[in-house]
């Protein structure tokens, strides 16, 4: 028998020992919370919901990260000129330096967009015809232009968007605002994934890494066929009364073990820690479980069509995970290799028409239904690639079906709710949708990554870690907050 | 004189006598500059043993730098832990496995009181202390079957370094000659002659895959040469010298006495290094090998014999193909046009061929590609580099700059390669010693830098290694942060402890055995951690000055390895190509590339250690990456210990929790009958390493009727605390 009643209740119980998780047992944590700067108190649970920096009105960040290099010339860039050029050399090479050169190859044709672009909403906003259903949602939405990464390779790049770094091993954003403010869903994972029902971005699930930070905070992939999340159902054969007999059983051994043993908070947190698993049982299948959803929802995200039902379903589920206190969400669209992806060296306007057509009306569907429930003003939503696309085409000829390169220097993003000002513009390319236009520093991928943080209610520089002798953050050496972005 | 011969073996005998002249040359700094320095960076010497009151506790010298620091505070070593507790824990932390109920009846048995000293002997001799180690130094190492990135292409020699490394710690090869195979295997035979051509033997080409395991993605010339060889100098550093020269890189270190030119000063060591180009079919991801027989005792025998077995999965693919073609020939009409085969053979209406022939030919196809990338594995490659053969031949001895911002194309200030000066005390160039006839200018660069680093005179290297082991043997180091030894560590908990030991460990030859042993055998490993003086606690609630012992959760790969062994069905054979283990749910499917990576092995090939399954970087096997393992994409100095609820639904929901489950419940009717007292009692032993108490036979009663229900005993016992936390 245990020698002190650990609690007057089960309940107590449960809440005391979870909450004295890392006392010792997260001993990485707190060690490194000692030594670093974080902010405020080391944590004793590693998911505890922790306060924001400053007030800031999103709880939750729906991540849409479209794989691949979305040409931003065919989506939300118009430029006439381009279309002038067609067929013809970008004039002189502007503002070329080295680092421009290799896959930049300027003796190649200009491609214009074929496709029609048209103002949308009282902001003006330009949109080609590839996305009518988020063109009448265009005035909930603000645009960034020019963004630079640092590599314009897809693993790179992918890795500069989703961690901060072109190189793995860090914390992903979603891991960073995990850390920083914890979850309120305890039953839940704070940080849920859903990709691609087709297969799996580049760098697999290095995406969703926690890098050096504890492991509590690594994405957890949301499967949509089949349990929700791994090992979420019971041996085969128990029931769940058996089940929970066994669950008695471990927990009685358990604090047998406790009791002969001093500094238990460890021990304690990892009986909570199944207390939590059985709960996690019926709460996560109940996510997935869309039948609850009534017809016009199910039309809203495009269920009812084939080519949109995937992308559709992952934006409904990201609604259903807000709801319930989900913390963050990043949707993936696209596998890495192959027409699936938005990596569209042959025939841009065909591919376009495909990727474009899978997700527009999952996606303005979501911003509609957020935002009639009232839920828009506490979610920020991002909606990114890895980068953007050349004004050129992708071989020496033009051909029938031009295609477009990689291009590391003019990515295009745009990010709703929460705070964001609706209808503002950050950043601006050139003529050609080829780079940054203007004399000044263009806008950088760490300078998105501390306006998403921001927009969380964070300041980047004091969500730090300490790892490998170095305090680490999100945007490495510090990012600016694009302040034109935020309402 | 004492010192003298504990000093570097490489320095010729006749030069020892003007060390004391001659140790700026060597590129450490002489002792007026020494004095100036802070610890750690000048060379510990004359550390005595401290006197303490409590000396009848002292087992061996360990002791009393601990004991003397406790009784400062007024607290002392906690009781010796029970031999119950010692043996479990010994297994463990030496091989990564628990005892056997024989093993620890015997041992509870032996009235000799050297009976403890003995077993750490004996485990120490166990092959299977390699395969716990190798695993602490594969996450130093960045370990992995594949580059990362996109693609994720498969590093099909990589798995040559891990067998090398749990080889090298089961010979108990000398540290400072495992630095030197590293980082410049290919640079020991000294070339004297004037038509030599360099060469090195396959263990060391071998051992020098430690410099290519970082992640690679498709070359981008200089910029990816510069990235490469920068990471190639960060990585030795914070492994071999426990420093981060990382962010030196781009900038004066801001902690740490690192100036960015000492960052390209030393990465300019590296600047001959020649990667091989890609073979043909390799397409443009990865470089190639180089040749590397296979050097084991055995190995090449077992090469092949796994070759004829999978080659002869082929020749009977290819057999059955060509047979089927005649069919197919002979019955279809050629009127209606090319059948393709795999329609036909799959066609049900077909009667040309039978059942099993049918289902036979769709398992070797489905195995083909797999097996093509084994047999690949099984040449006699690794994934390794060399010096460049230098003009006429291959690129010269560039001139090294320091690139402004760290940006490859942003050249600044000319450096000549030198050791870093925090150690040092200047930016004098090293003295790179060439052939006689300067035939091979590009040749011994590497070797200067790893003779430095294993030297005796390297003020760090020997610290950094013994607070490794000393981390992993108590839970924590006593500099907290393995890999810095830098201002940001917090500095050492024991500094006088960590220069005795790095002293020891010189004078021992670098033995990792024999320190293994110093340590394990003192009475401070040997404390109890159940019960906490209060008093204690109060003082040092972190237990840094260790009045008692670290309880600690096994690492991912001895909880894996545990289940499999208790269940009896652990399989022990050693070495080899990597193991692909069945993944939960449809992961496989969702998280790969192509059909060549992970293919499922169901049989016992999959249940070898844990060390040997396929580490590729986009896919962390879930079992392992919930408690905490990841598969490295770069140097990993420590693991974390976190609790959450997804470890418990995989212990308790997982499928291989459940399958080991069911071996373990047949093992325990198998050895323990029919008595149900009996069974639990035998189950206890197994999983758990001691009896039941009443209590608990009590509770798990219900369990032990029959198998079936004896599944449910194995199940509760994997998901006990004690099953996976260490007193």
């Amino acid at each position: 028998m245990l020698t002190e009643p650990l609690c007057q209740t089960r309940r107590d119980f449960l809440h005391r020992s979870w909450n004295g998780i890392g006392a010792l047992g997260l001993s990485g944590i707190l060690a490194d919370d000692l030594l670093g700067k974080t902010i405020g108190q080391p944590k004793t649970n590693p998911l505890e919901p922790q306060k924001q920096h400053f007030p800031r009105k999103a709880k939750h960040c729906i991540f849409l990260f479209m794989q691949g290099g979305v040409s931003q010339m065919d989506s939300f860039e118009n430029k006439p000129r381009l279309r002038e050029l067609h067929g013809k050399q970008i004039p002189g090479t502007p503002g070329v330096s080295g680092e421009l050169q290799g896959r930049l190859s300027f003796a190649h044709s200009c491609v214009g967009s074929p496709f029609k672009f048209a103002q949308h909403g009282e902001s003006g906003r330009w949109m080609s015809e590839l996305f009518p259903d988020l063109a009448t949602q265009a005035d909930k939405l603000a645009f960034i232009h020019g963004i630079k990464t640092d590599n314009q390779n897809h693993g790179p790049s992918t890795y500069h968007v989703t961690t901060g770094s072109q190189f793995p091993g860090s914390p992903s954003v979603g891991s960073w605002i995990q850390y920083g403010l914890g979850t309120e869903n305890q039953s839940m994972p704070g940080y849920v994934v859903i990709q691609d029902p087709r297969g799996a971005p580049c760098n697999g699930a290095a995406v969703w890494a926690n890098g050096y930070l504890p492991a509590a905070y690594q994405g957890t992939l949301l499967r949509d066929q089949g349990s929700p999340i791994l090992n979420l159902n019971r041996p085969h054969s128990l029931t769940e009364a058996e089940q929970r007999q066994e669950f008695d059983v471990i927990k009685s051994l358990n604090e047998l073990h406790l009791a002969k043993r001093s500094n238990i908070s460890e021990l304690e947190a990892r009986i909570s820690a199944y207390e939590l698993a059985f709960r996690m049982q019926t709460a996560a299948p109940e996510i997935v479980d869309i039948s609850d959803e009534p017809s016009h929802i199910r039309e809203l995200y495009g269920l009812d069509n084939e080519k949109t039902a995937g992308f559709g379903r992952q934006c409904l589920l990201a609604r259903r995970l807000v709801e319930r206190g989900v913390r963050y969400s990043l949707l993936v669209h696209g596998v890495q290799i192959g027409s699936h992806s938005w990596d569209d060296h042959g025939n841009v306007k065909g591919g376009m028409i495909k990727h474009s057509g899978e997700v527009d009306k999952p996606i303005a569907g979501l911003l509609k239904d957020l935002s009639q429930r009232g839920l828009l003003e506490e979610t920020l939503i991002v909606w990114a690639s890895e980068m953007g696309r050349t004004p050129f085409v992708n071989s020496s000829k033009l051909g029938n079906n031009p295609g477009r390169e990689h291009n590391s220097y003019a990515l295009c993003m745009w990010m709703a709710g929460g705070n964001v000002k609706a209808g503002s513009t950050a950043g601006s390319t050139d003529e050609y949708s080829l780079r940054s236009a203007g004399n000044g520093e263009p806008i950088h991928v760490r300078d998105v990554h501390s306006t998403i943080l921001n927009l969380m209610g964070m300041h980047d520089t004091d969500l730090t870690y300490q790892h490998a002798g170095r305090i680490r953050k999100l945007t490495d050496i510090g990012g600016k907050v694009l302040n034109e972005l935020i309402a | 004189m004492r010192k003298w011969r504990t000093t570097n073996q490489l320095i010729p005998k006749a030069t020892l006598i003007f060390l004391g002249v001659l140790s700026p040359l060597l590129g450490f700094a002489d002792k007026s500059t020494e004095e100036k320095k802070r610890w750690p960076f000048f060379k510990p010497e004359n550390i005595s043993v401290p006197k303490v009151k409590d000396a009848d506790k002292i087992t061996n010298e360990i002791d009393s730098f601990i004991i003397q620091k406790l009784e400062s505070k007024d607290l002392t070593l906690s009781p010796q832990a029970s031999k119950q507790t010692l043996i479990r824990r010994l297994y463990f932390d030496l091989i990564g496995l628990p005892p056997t109920p024989e093993q620890i009846e015997f041992f509870i048995n032996d009235q000799d009181p050297n009976a403890y000293s003995t077993l750490v002997d004996d485990l120490l001799k166990d092959p299977r202390y390699g395969e716990r180690w190798a695993r602490f130094w594969l996450d130093l190492a960045r370990y992995a079957d594949t580059a990362g990135y996109e693609g994720d292409p498969d590093m099909p020699y990589a798995w040559r370094y891990r067998d090398y490394v749990i080889d090298s710690l089961n010979r108990d090869k000398r540290y400072d000659l495992f630095i030197k195979e590293q980082l410049a295997g290919d640079e020991f035979t000294e070339i004297m002659g004037a038509g030599e051509i360099p060469i090195a033997s396959a263990e060391k080409i071998v051992a020098m895959t430690f410099l290519r395991l970082a992640p690679f993605t498709e070359p981008r010339g200089d910029e990816t040469r510069h990235e490469l060889l920068s990471e190639m100098t960060s990585t030795t550093s914070s492994v071999f010298l426990g420093l981060t020269v990382g962010c030196a890189k781009c900038h004066d270190h801001k902690y740490d006495q690192i100036p960015t030119k000492d960052f390209y000063r030393m990465k300019a060591f590296f600047n001959t290094v020649q990667i091989m180009p890609p073979e043909r079919g390799d397409g443009f991801q990865i470089g190639g090998p180089l040749p590397a027989d296979f050097y084991r005792k055995g190995e090449k025998e077992w090469a092949n014999k796994r070759r004829q077995e999978f080659e002869s999965i082929q020749g009977e693919l290819n057999k059955l193909t060509s047979e089927f073609k005649t069919r197919m020939t002979n019955n279809v009409n050629p009127d209606k046009g090319k059948v393709e085969l795999d329609g036909w053979v799959n066609n049900r209406n077909n009667d040309k061929i039978t059942e099993a022939e049918r289902d036979r030919y769709n398992e070797l196809k489905k195995k083909v590609p797999h097996t093509k990338q084994h047999l690949k594995r099984l040449r006699p490659m690794a994934m390794s580099l060399r010096h460049s053969f230098g003009p006429p031949y291959e690129p010269g001895v560039p001139t090294s700059r320091v690139m402004i911002r760290g940006e490859y194309d942003n050249p600044g200030e000319v450096v000549e390669a030198g050791f870093l000066s925090c150690i040092t005390g200047d930016q004098e160039p090293a003295k790179i010693r060439l052939d006689p006839f300067k035939r091979w200018p590009t040749r011994s660069r590497r070797m200067a830098l790893a003779k430095w680093i294993a030297s005796a005179e390297n003020p760090l290297t020997a610290r950094v290694m013994m607070n490794r082991l000393w981390g992993r043997h108590f839970g924590r180091g006593i500099v907290a942060t393995p890999s810095d030894f830098g201002k940001l560590s917090g500095g050492p908990s024991h500094q006088d402890l960590l220069d005795w030991l790095a002293i020891r460990f010189v004078k021992e030859n670098w033995s990792l055995k024999k320190m293994h042993r110093l340590m394990v055998n003192s009475s401070t490993y040997k404390q109890d951690s159940k019960r906490i003086d209060p008093n204690a606690l109060a003082k040092d609630p972190n237990n840094s000055l260790l009045s008692r012992f670290n309880r600690r959760r096994l690492e991912a790969e001895a909880i894996r390895d545990s289940v499999l062994f208790t269940s009896g069905r652990l399989n022990p054979d050693m070495f080899g190509l990597p193991i692909f283990p069945p993944l939960p749910g449809d992961i496989a499917d969702r998280v790969k590339y192509d059909n060549s990576k992970w293919a499922t092995d169901p049989g016992k090939e999959g249940r070898k250690r844990s060390i040997y399954i396929y580490q590729q970087r986009t896919l962390s096997m879930p079992f392992l990456q919930t408690f905490d393992a990841l598969v490295c994409e770069d140097t990993i100095p420590r693991r974390q210990s976190s609790v959450t609820p997804l470890q418990a639904l995989a212990m308790y929901n997982g499928n291989f929790a459940n399958e080991e489950s069911e071996y373990f419940a047949k093992r325990i009717v198998k050895e323990a009958g029919n008595d149900p007292t009996k069974r639990i009692k035998r189950a206890f032993y197994i999983a758990l390493s001691r009896q039941p108490s009443e209590e608990e036979i009590k509770e798990l009663l219900p369990y032990a009727a029959n198998e079936e229900k004896l599944v449910g005993l194995s199940r509760i016992l994997y998901n006990t605390t004690e099953f996976t936390y260490v007193d």
